[in-house]
Parts: structure tokens; sequence; C-alpha cells
């Protein structure tokens, strides 16, 4: 993946276990248009071509279920930021 | 993914030492009703001049216990100096964090909230009241210092564990023994080496019965 500074034109992919806890994580992410979720096996996949950012307070988890909801992040793409407002995947 | 088969059947013991056997046995047995199942009493010998000594079992449920040595004619110092954090058998200087004190425990099971309320009432009458309830991310559980200074936990299940938890457990597992085997492990580096996991194996996976679906 040649990621692209400024994230455009780079796919970011993040991986969430499909459990009762996480499901709101792929559904707040759906809401942006630029977002799409699908699946892979038991994980739900959530990709675009920019950065992705969920907002906790429409996710609405506890923080312990915030802040473990990362099942796994693609190469070529990081956590920018993960704290109590935001989870933020960018180019790496 | 082991082949071995699984014979064992849970905790039989797990033992500590105490210096206060009267406030151990208030605790455990009259404040938590932990029923004392067992007692050794023993008189020291052998090379290391062994005290003599008392051990002593609390059942904690499943049949399982656990077990306290009170040795004669000792007390904390026989462990070394007092620790401004920890427990008369793990101490602690005041700069070691918080995380690191609480991280060896034991936590006790119960099958509901009803029950893990009931514990918390107990401890609430007593001299050692709950000092957190936390829901976790499948859990939720009740702390206190027992007076011994040990870190204790009951704990209830949210919900059952889910098969899909045990497969993405077993992949957190293997990425995690990939990342430390090479150079300054990250949590960024185990998530880039989890996903590549995920997709090697999440596709082809199924649940042996019938999983949640979404």
């Amino acid at each position: 993946m040649g990621a692209g500074l400024d994230g455009t034109g780079v796919v970011n992919t993040l991986y969430v276990l499909d459990v009762p806890e996480n499901i709101a994580v792929p559904k707040v992410a759906a809401e942006d248009p630029a977002v799409t979720v699908g699946r892979l096996g038991p994980y739900f996949v959530i990709s675009a071509d920019q950065p992705i950012v969920i907002d906790r307070r429409a996710v609405g988890a506890r923080h312990a279920v915030w802040y473990s909801c990362v099942a796994g992040v693609a190469p070529g793409s990081a956590i920018t930021k993960h704290d109590k407002d935001a989870l933020r995947v960018e180019p790496a | 993914m082991s082949e071995l088969d699984h014979r064992v059947r849970g905790v039989d013991h797990v033992a500590f030492p105490t210096f206060d056997p009267a406030a151990t046995v208030h605790f455990y047995r009259d404040v938590l009703g932990f029923p004392v199942v067992h007692s050794i009493c023993a008189a020291g010998w052998g090379p290391e001049q062994h005290p003599d000594f008392i051990h002593f079992f609390f059942d904690i449920g499943n049949d399982d216990r656990i077990a306290f040595f009170y040795y004669f004619g000792t007390d904390p110092s026989v462990g070394g100096p007092r620790g401004a954090k920890g427990d008369v058998y793990g101490r602690f200087a005041a700069d070691v964090p918080e995380y690191f004190v609480r991280s060896r425990h034991l936590a006790i099971h119960v099958d509901g909230e009803e029950d893990l309320l009931e514990y918390r009432r107990r401890l609430d009458a007593s001299d050692w009241p709950v000092e957190m309830q936390i829901q976790h991310e499948t859990i939720e559980s009740i702390y206190t210092h027992d007076p011994n200074g040990y870190f204790f936990e009951i704990t209830r299940a949210l919900r059952p564990v889910t098969p899909q938890e045990d497969l993405d457990a077993g992949l957190t597992i293997d990425a995690l023994l990939d990342v430390v085997s090479g150079p300054d492990p990250t949590f960024g580096k185990l998530l880039a080496r989890k996903a590549e996991l995920i997709v090697e194996r999440a596709a082809g996976w199924a649940p042996a019965s019938t999983g949640p679906a979404s």
C-alpha cells in the first residue's frame, strides 16, 4: 500500500470482532459515506480511502469496551488517535 | 491450537501467607461466608528451620480453595522491609505504578448480578467495603483488599463467551508471539500482525455450533 501522507488514494482498513459490545462501532463508522463496512468471517472490515474517524459518544461504548474494540489494523494504516473522543485510523 | 487433551479441573488451591489469621478468618469465613474446609497443623522441620505452621483452607466454590499459611513466631518482617505499596507478600516502593501492583490478583466467579450484589452487601457491611465496582469488556467485578492487603475480586460474566472470541484470542496470541519475538514490540505492531492473521484465517472460520449472526 502506497501510503500518501494526506491519506488520499489509500485504503485504510481496521477489523472489529462481531460481539454484542462492538455492534455500534461499524454502525457509526458506516454513517460516513466514504466508509464501507464488510465482513471477513466473524470480523467487521471497516475501510475507507481516507482517514476513518469514529466518534466514541456516538458509539456509546463504556470505556473498557471502547479501548479494546479494535481487533486489527491493516499494515500501512495505523491508529493515530484512540481516546475518549474518537478513534482515528489513517495511513501509517 | 493444542493437540494435547485437556485434563485439568480448575483450581485445587491457591496459597498465601498471613500474619493476621484472626482477621483472615473473619474476612473469608464470617464476612464472605466461605466455609473452612481443611487445615493442617504442622510442626516445623527440615534444614531451613521452618517454623511451626497452620495451613488452612476456605472453599471458594466448585470445590476450589483459597489457602493460607500462618507461621508461628513470625511477623511481616520475615518477607523483608515494609513496602509503600503492596501486601504482606509483595512489597513495592511508592513509585511502582498501581497497574503493576494490582496486576497479580485472584478473581472469584459468581453466576450473576444477584450473587455479585449479595457479596457486595456482605463486604460493605464489614471492615473491608467494596472499593470499586466496574463493568469491564465482558465481566463485571467488585474489588476490595483483604486483611493481608491482597487485592480481591469477585466477578460475573455479563454474557457467555462467544465462539468468535476464541478465534480472536488465538489470533491475538499468535500475533503477540510474533511481535515479541521481534524488536521493540508495540500495540500498533500487534494490531498490524493480527490484521494479517485475520485475512489469513478468518474467512475460513466457522463456529462449531450456531454462533450469533448479525
